[in-house]
């Protein structure tokens, strides 16, 4: 293992069970450990672990599909906020399976590769570099869901803001926004509302009254006659 | 020379070598940007499979998988060809089956069993310390800790679980409740099994050896049209969508065919090129309204009214003024239209009655067996009644007779049609028809005429066997008279002149319908010149918008009858297209045995679910509709004013209908009894209801031993689309928050049921479990119990048929299921292991008593003549002839899964069958063998294999004619035994024809004719129903064993419905002063007729939470109106309103179109509420669905029972859940809520 804080997110990402209650103190320790994490978000990080580890376990475990196997804004398979229902999304998924495959791991789970805890464990192992950069890449999914967790008032979201420090990427600022704009219904704001659901009126291409540029320049060529017109005979009529 | 000058040192030319004279040149510059694009569309390998929905595509769709993932999906175009001249089927497919495998990886995806986390808390406490049984008898004993998770359903706070734990529990709670309530009180809701038929079985298996209930679905959701039973003793058969090809007109009938059966639609657009005309009857201006070369826009609800003007108009011009050889003589071989009808007397007045038949005679005619059922016609030459060959009498009992040549007692006949004629009748006789069209309410058009209408019909004396002189009449008399039609007999309410406005001629259907005469006429005469021309390809393709209404029967015998006066049913290109819901289980008798475990004990536990959802969710409480508003003024005398749910207690009681559950004693404790008394257990039975010790338990659904306690939804979404009256779901079955308004009988002072038990407080959460078996969190599933995740349709192998087209298709597993899902035959095969070994603390092997009521193409059918109520006392109660039958199963509960996972012995005894033929199939079962292996231990020792999901399909494959040519032939050959025809000759060339479940993943395959069905596989004709009975004269399975336009049961003249009719929408009265506090408060709003469609960005309920779906429409629920009625609303397009009436309430937004017809609102059905829905203002809760203003009404004339072609089958006859008489308030919200707070403290899920 390389990177044991990489691990320890990823359990406490995982499902809440018994085990894992039993383990919180150790993964706590963890945290408490690295430095790399911001003081406050360790404290954060500290408080999650005491909650996961004290709070009853059905709780936890509603808590958690509530949050994650339920919500899709909070999903933990990343690929759902990069391609959501979109074609891309198996493929982005074969690609990811293939790295796990390249660096010599099968995947033995029925979590779809793209889970989180999934993909931090197999950063665990990866060189620092690596991990840090492929964290990096998904950043801004990585702030939005913390500041969705935020929002919500769950503990979560330290480790979310925890990851997005070890990734201690420069956040593409747009993608963020665009992310962080999705949910944010202000049900009593029923302009606000009406506006999410306006349509956009669809354009193709840059300008669809330019042309394409060839095209332009060959109308343009027959727009300009290569001899000149007979000149109009005057009418007899 | 050095070469140095010429010679790079630094640099090597990208050219290598010019060729074709240096047009082509070879580099060496690096290509692995294009393994980019080439990898993009790499794939492993392409699985055949299609969409397992309620849908009829039935498609073929490549699914290409790269390293284990669906990566997308392409239509197939690999069906075989069709004949030379005929378009071929492909491609066939829709925007939603092209977005389907974005549902494998949605977020939506269900991944891990699912369990409410109060049920888990109080189950793993008991656990600990009892066993499985006791574990779950002390949760259900418990009242606190049993409503800590029945009243939370629907509010989040699941918790995972693994499969062991999950199915522990549902086996506890399944043993518990056999042991306790009665295995009959453990249900099943599954539809459609064309679609995944192995999927369906694997939970209707588990349920049949369980003594489960298996549910209906067709009835319920409304599609079956009891009309068709009525004439034809058929649910439903209709032409393969290459048919619409060979017709010469076609009329398009409330059914939008580009937008609902998008892969057929090309047949539609083809046959146009071809030069047939085309009418489009629909109230909106609709996708389907521009293919019409003529668009008719009735007001909704009125297609009956508008159907019989054109009746009006073909039996005037085609009939009397001039006979078309064709329909004549059609009219006289296959219909009902020679029989003769007594004329009853009533106060000195003339109404139908029954049919004559030979044992009111003198001498019976000579006819021994069923004279009762033998109905009789006067022979064309010698004026002497017969009885012509093919009634139903001829089908039990005998052997040789029952077909339709023209021929009685071995002598060629030809029968009279009309005694017209002077020297034909004795006398002309006035008789009274009931008329309904002046009871119209609300908005629609009531045309004033008297309640009766007097004509004048010609009649004959005949003597009865006793002496007493009654007159009778043909059907074709009466049925003229009945649409008004003057014959020159005088009188009145006859007329020769359509302008006249009297009851069904064009210009009194103008009125109510809007549609103009000119239309109605000229529509009409092309119809029937068409069928003319082309002896019967005119076609009708009609659906759900006319068969959802209350009085679809009426709306749809007006088509029928225009179909059968032109001679169209059983021609190619003719006939009755009706495609809603049915989706045709073709190999139907290979797969019922695997569906309902007949190889191992019959008969299963089938339930009309109209009527068990209509009393378990208490709908009935607040029944508004009383049977005296929809009585004939014509009924006999008897206490017919009584709450519908009373006649299906009597319905239930006379052995018409199913009941579940059955009997309010746990039945394996009445076997016990039984024995001990030493008594036969339907002689005990019965003896027991008639002392009243024992009870049914349908006369009081409240009370707890009636309760259904354990349900499994499964390929269904019963709550979120189908459930009429999901509000009462809600209050009732499953006792948690609910929208209801109104109040019940009790709280209103109405009058209350008679045979009803009522108690003034209702049950709420009858359920003890609700378990939803789902790959998607569907509004069932949000409130269900417990969730198990199946495998999608890409990941299991399972079978799928349709009635568009005549191809058997696989579905495959191109992948293993996601996460933790397994298909549903691997679930309830773990459910039914599970059972097994939690079963024997309570069961071992019991004697069950099934109550089986009488049943259609079973001798069963001729039970009852006459109406008689063993509880009145007008006659004894013999099991399985004035009452259901009383039968004793052997349920072996420790051995369930080895009886699951193999096939048993029963097969092999009492051989297969179906529709009344039944045939030896030891040697079919001896090749399954073969094929899936031996049992080689237990009790199945020696049987074929039942272990896989393929094997469940060979079974299918191997028993049924239409996928086994020598099943076929010996099917035939049994149907030529009661005919005495030759019939093999229709499946000869297919003998050695075998398909099996490879066959089809490679193509899919064409499947052979077989006498399950009315029509044909052949290189000629198209597929088209009724073919055999017309070209083969094999009878309809009705009373005359024709098709049976007078319906001449008791309820149905008591009804008013022997002859078809125009009957107004009913008034459900749901939107009452106290509901209406928009009114009240003087708030702008507006009362509209609430129509539900089937949509565009979905089939049913699936794909509305697609976001690529979403996409096309406006991403969550909406409702469409009018520009007249938004702007009386003060509404504009887009605004979020409410649509509520005393059932409940739904918010959705509005789109405002000049589409709508005025006093409509439209709502596709069925957009989930667990997508973008806004809390309600009138309930307080989330939105609702389509179905939280509608409750379910049942029909009496639906209830007819043991009576010839009005028998029960499953889904074949029974209640239907109509939903278009309702109407709604819709206003403005004031304020959109998202209830995105947390609704008991916990976090809540961000849908």
């Amino acid at each position: 293992m390389n990177d044991r804080t990489l691990k320890a997110l990823s359990l406490t990402l995982s499902y809440p069970s018994a085990e894992l209650q039993q383990a919180m103190p150790a993964i706590a320790a963890v945290f408490r450990a690295d430095l790399r994490i911001a003081a406050p978000i360790r404290a954060a990080l500290q408080a999650l672990a005491d909650d996961l580890a004290q709070a009853d376990l059905y709780d936890l475990q509603e808590r958690y599909v509530m949050l994650f196997d339920r919500s899709r804004s909070l999903s933990l398979n990343l690929f759902e906020h990069v391609h959501g229902e979109s074609r891309d999304r198996g493929g982005a998924m074969v690609s990811l399976i293939e790295t796990y495959r390249a660096a010599g791991f099968e995947p033995m789970t029925t979590e779809l590769p793209d889970h989180l805890p999934v993909l931090l464990e197999f950063l665990s192992s990866r060189p620092t570099g690596e991990a840090r950069e492929t964290l990096a890449d998904a950043a801004h999914i990585l702030d939005a869901l913390a500041a969705r967790l935020t929002r919500r008032g769950s503990g979560y979201a330290a480790a979310f803001a925890a990851l997005s420090g070890l990734a201690a990427a420069e956040v593409d600022a747009e993608a963020l926004a665009a992310l962080l704009a999705q949910p944010e219904d202000d049900p009593a704001d029923l302009a606000a509302l009406d506006a999410i659901w306006q349509e956009t009126e669809v354009t193709f291409g840059p300008d669809p009254n330019a042309g394409c540029p060839q095209m332009r320049d060959i109308l343009a060529s027959m727009d300009s006659p290569t001899r000149p017109a007979a000149p109009a005979r005057p009418s007899n009529l | 020379m050095s070469h140095l000058l010429d010679r790079l040192n630094f640099f090597q030319s990208k050219e290598l070598e010019q060729f074709s004279n240096g047009w082509g040149q070879t580099t060496r510059e690096n290509r692995d940007w294009e393994d980019t694009y080439r990898n993009r569309w790499r794939h492993d390998k392409i699985v055949r499979s299609t969409h397992g929905v309620n849908c009829t595509g039935s498609c073929s769709w490549k699914i290409y998988v790269k390293s284990g993932i669906v990566t997308w999906e392409t239509q197939q175009t690999d069906y075989p060809r069709t004949r030379a001249g005929l378009p071929n089927h492909e491609p066939r497919g829709c925007a939603r089956g092209a977005s389907y495998s974005w549902y494998l990886y949605s977020a939506n995806r269900v991944k891990n069993p699912l369990i409410r986390g109060n049920l888990m808390r109080a189950w793993r406490r008991m656990r600990a310390t009892m066993t499985p049984v006791a574990a779950w008898a002390a949760i259900q004993n418990d009242p606190a800790l049993r409503a800590s998770y029945t009243g939370t359903r629907g509010k989040g706070g699941f918790v995972r679980a693994t499969w062991d734990e999950a199915t522990e529990i549902v086996a506890a709670a399944n043993a518990h409740t056999a042991r306790v309530w009665g295995p009959d009180r453990v249900f099943g809701f599954s539809p459609i099994p064309a679609m995944s038929m192995v999927s369906y079985a694997a939970g209707s298996r588990y349920l049949s050896l369980l003594g489960g209930t298996c549910m209906s679905f067709y009835d319920w959701y409304c599609d079956l049209p009891p009309a068709s039973p009525q004439t034809w003793g058929e649910q439903t058969d209709v032409p393969e969508s290459a048919d619409w090809y060979n017709a010469g007109f076609i009329m398009l009938w409330g059914s939008n065919v580009p937008q609902t059966r998008t892969p057929d639609a090309h047949f539609y657009t083809e046959v146009r090129y071809r030069g047939t005309k085309s009418a489009v009857v629909s109230p909106d201006y609709s996708e389907a309204a521009k293919f019409g070369d003529i668009w008719l826009n009735p007001q909704a609800g009125t297609d009956a009214a508008l159907a019989m003007a054109m009746g009006h108009v073909i039996l005037r011009e085609y009939h009397l003024d001039r006979q078309a050889e064709y329909f004549e003589d059609y009219a006289r071989k296959y219909t009902d239209m020679p029989m003769l009808v007594q004329l009853d007397e009533v106060d000195g007045r003339l109404v139908p009655g029954r049919m004559l038949r030979a044992d009111d005679l003198d001498g019976k005619l000579g006819e021994t067996n069923n004279p009762d059922w033998k109905t009789v016609a006067f022979e064309e030459s010698s004026g002497r009644i017969v009885a012509p060959n093919g009634s139903i009498g001829f089908r039990w009992g005998e052997e040789g007779k029952w077909n339709l040549e023209e021929k009685a007692a071995d002598t060629d006949t030809r029968l009279r049609l009309s005694l017209i004629l002077d020297s034909d009748h004795d006398e002309v006789v006035a008789v009274d028809f009931p008329y309904f069209g002046g009871a119209a309410t609300g908005d629609f058009v009531k045309c004033a005429a008297p309640e009766v209408l007097t004509r004048n019909i010609p009649a004959r004396r005949v003597t009865l066997a006793g002496g007493r002189e009654v007159m009778v009449a043909t059907v074709f008399d009466l049925f003229c008279a009945n649409y008004s039609l003057d014959r020159g007999l005088g009188g009145d309410w006859v007329s020769k002149n359509f302008n006249d406005d009297i009851p069904y001629t064009p210009a009194w259907a103008e009125r109510i319908t809007g549609v103009s005469r000119e239309k109605i006429i000229a529509v009409a005469r092309e119809f029937a010149g068409n069928a003319e021309k082309t002896r019967g390809k005119s076609m009708v393709i009609l659906g759900a918008g006319l068969n959802h209404w209350y009085h679809m029967d009426m709306n749809y015998r007006g088509i029928i009858n225009m179909l059968v006066m032109c001679g169209c049913i059983g021609q190619e290109g003719g006939g009755w297209s009706h495609y809603v819901g049915q989706e045709k289980l073709r190999p139907q008798t290979g797969w019922q045995p695997l569906a309902f475990a007949l190889d191992w004990n019959r008969p299963p536990r089938h339930m009309n679910s109209t009527s068990a959802w209509y009393a378990h969710t208490d709908q009935w409480r607040y029944e508004t509709l009383r049977a005296g508003e929809i009585l004939s003024p014509t009924a006999p005398a008897g206490d017919w004013n009584v709450s519908l749910i009373d006649y299906n207690i009597r319905a239930e009681r006379m052995g018409w209908l199913p009941s579940a559950p059955q009997l309010k004693t746990n039945p394996l404790d009445v076997s016990r009894a039984a024995r001990t008394a030493g008594k036969a257990i339907p002689a005990y039975v019965a003896e027991q209801l008639k002392s009243g010790d024992l009870e049914m338990s349908c006369q009081d659904p409240d009370a707890p031993e009636n309760w259904p306690r354990n349900l499994f939804v499964w390929r269904s979404n019963l709550l979120g689309s189908s459930g009429k009256g999901h509000e009462y779901f809600l209050k009732h079955l499953l006792g948690t928050d609910h929208g209801v308004m109104g109040k019940d009988l009790g709280e209103e002072g109405h009058a209350k049921p008679v045979e009803a038990a009522w108690h003034d407080a209702a049950p709420k959460g009858k359920l003890d479990l609700l378990v939803c078996i789902d790959f998607r969190m569907s509004t069932t599933a949000v409130y269900s119990d417990i969730v198990l995740p199946t495998a999608s349709w890409y990941e299991k192998d399972d079978l799928n048929t349709s009635d568009m087209h005549p191809f058997i298709h696989p579905l495959q597993a191109a992948v293993d299921p996601a996460y933790e899902s397994r298909s549903d035959w691997e679930i309830f095969k773990a459910i039914a292991k599970k059972f097994s070994e939690v079963a024997p603390e309570v069961l071992g092997v019991e004697t069950d008593i099934v109550q089986l009521p009488l049943l259609h193409d079973t001798a069963a059918e001729l039970a009852q003549a006459h109406v008689k109520d063993w509880k009145k006392g007008e006659c004894d109660l013999i099991p399985g002839k004035t009452a259901p039958n009383y039968i004793a199963v052997e349920r072996d509960y420790p051995n369930l899964y080895e009886k699951f996972t193999s096939v048993g012995p029963l097969l092999e005894k009492l051989g297969n069958g179906g529709k009344g033929i039944t045939w030896d199939t030891r040697v079919e079962v001896g090749h399954l063998g073969d094929l899936n292996g031996r049992v080689e231990d237990g009790v199945a020792k020696g049987q074929p294999r039942l272990d896989t999901a393929i094997h469940a399909a060979e079974m299918i494959l191997m028993l049924a004619p239409e996928t086994n040519g020598e099943v076929a032939v010996k099917a035939w050959e049994e149907l030529e035994k009661p005919t005495g025809r030759h019939h093999a000759h229709l499946a000869e060339g297919a003998h050695h024809t075998k398909i099996r479940f490879r066959d089809i993943a490679a193509q899919p395959r064409k499947i052979i004719s077989s006498p399950t069905w009315s029509g044909i596989e052949s290189e000629e004709v198209c597929y088209n129903a009724g073919y055999t009975n017309v070209h083969e004269l094999i009878p309809w399975r009705t009373l005359t064993g024709r098709q049976q336009l007078y319906q001449d049961h008791l309820w149905m003249r008591a009804f008013g419905e022997g002859f078809v009719s125009y009957r107004p929408p009913v008034d459900l009265k749901t939107i009452t002063k106290a509901v209406n506090n928009d009114a009240a408060e003087g708030n702008p709003h507006v009362v509209l007729n609430f129509i539900t469609p089937h949509q565009k960005w979905g089939i049913h309920s699936t794909y509305t939470d697609n976001l690529l779906m979403l996409t096309l429409n406006r991403g969550g629920p909406v409702v469409w109106m009018s520009e007249v009625d938004a702007a009386k609303a003060g509404l504009v397009d887009n605004d979020w309103v409410e649509a509520y009436n005393i059932n409940g309430a739904l918010t959705a937004r509005v789109v405002v179109s000049q589409r709508i017809k005025q006093g409509t609102l439209f709502m596709y059905h069925a957009q989930e509420k667990i997508v973008n829905t806004p809390g309600s203002e009138k309930t307080g809760n989330r939105g609702g669905i389509h179905n939280s203003v509608t409750r379910a009404t049942l029909k009496p004339t639906h209830m007819i029972g043991g009576y010839a072609q009005l028998s029960y089958g499953f889904n074949y006859y029974g209640t239907v859940g109509s939903n278009r008489d309702e109407f709604v308030i819709v206003r403005k919200m004031k304020k959109v809520d998202w209830l995105d707070q947390p609704a008991t403290g916990k976090v809540e899920a961000a849908e």
